[in-house]
């Protein structure tokens, strides 16, 4: 796994310090939407060999959500962004 | 049954009895030091910043974006507390940490070996630059360590763990003959 991570606040730090919280790139369906779509939202994960991009919860540091894009396979980490700047970026 | 409670700091157990004569490498702990937490309302963390770092008798210690512990050598808790209202009350929300909170203040020539030894950060006078702090994990405790002298660091631990991370300190600077009192 990468172990070391560069958050946008506090700089280089080890993996310890972190949570992974999960894949990143899921869309919450419409609360109207099927049960199957939320079935697939709330239970079903992919297990992908390659770049994926997951949530990490900065635990020990600064205690903000990251986005991490790495490679599960090579173990490098191509970005790292605050969840609120992705949120915020996503929308435009 | 009517019991007196009894306001006892966290390392009382630890620390009680006749201080020992400081080493080369020495941990400190303040009795009572006022400690409180700000963060920032959304959008105001520079005006926040600003009107923090504009007093001198107050040390900021960054924790996240908008958010720091300000820690006053000078104030009582309560002190702190009206001082922090008075200057940023309005844009962020202000909390007493102080007895929430212990402060260790580690110094001597062996310090950052000492804490390299549970810390995953880079420690280097260049790097861990003079009067910089943060957020980071000490073993399996977060702590918030601030560099407030040539080798002299700060930590401050939940007041819960303040024992644990103590006895994990003592055992990281055996090595280095390190001593441990409360402050005068
Ligand atoms: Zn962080």
């Amino acid at each position: 796994m990468a172990s070391l991570i560069t958050c946008p606040h506090c700089g280089v730090r080890p993996k310890e310090e972190f949570a992974i919280r999960g894949d990143a790139s899921l869309v919450r369906p419409a609360p109207s939407a099927s049960d199957e779509a939320w079935h697939d939202y709330v239970y079903v994960r992919a297990n992908p060999r390659g770049r994926t991009v997951e949530h990490w919860h900065h635990v020990a540091g600064c205690r903000r959500f990251l986005v991490v894009e790495r490679d599960t396979v090579t173990h490098e980490v191509y970005s790292v962004v605050d969840g609120a700047a992705a949120a915020r970026e996503a929308q435009r | 049954m009517v019991r007196d409670y009894n306001n006892r700091h966290a390392l009382d157990q630890k620390l009680r009895g006749a201080p020992k004569p400081a080493h080369a490498d020495h941990l400190e702990v303040g009795h009572w030091q006022a400690i409180a937490t700000v963060l920032a309302h959304v959008g105001l963390d520079a005006a926040v910043e600003r009107a923090l770092s504009s007093t001198p008798d107050l040390s900021l210690r960054y924790c996240g974006p908008g958010e720091w512990l300000v820690v006053s050598g000078v104030d009582t808790p309560v002190g702190l507390m009206r001082r922090l209202d008075m200057l940023c009350g309005t844009q962020a929300h202000v909390v007493d940490h102080s007895d929430g909170r212990v402060l260790m203040r580690l110094s001597g020539p062996s310090a950052r070996q000492i804490l390299a030894k549970g810390i995953g950060v880079d420690l280097h006078p260049a790097a861990f630059v003079l009067c910089g702090s943060t957020n980071v994990l000490c073993g399996h405790i977060a702590i918030n360590l601030a560099r407030t002298g040539e080798d002299v660091f700060e930590l401050i631990v939940s007041r819960s763990f303040a024992e644990s991370l103590f006895e994990d300190l003592m055992t990281m600077g055996r090595p280095f003959d390190l001593s441990a009192a409360f402050s005068e």
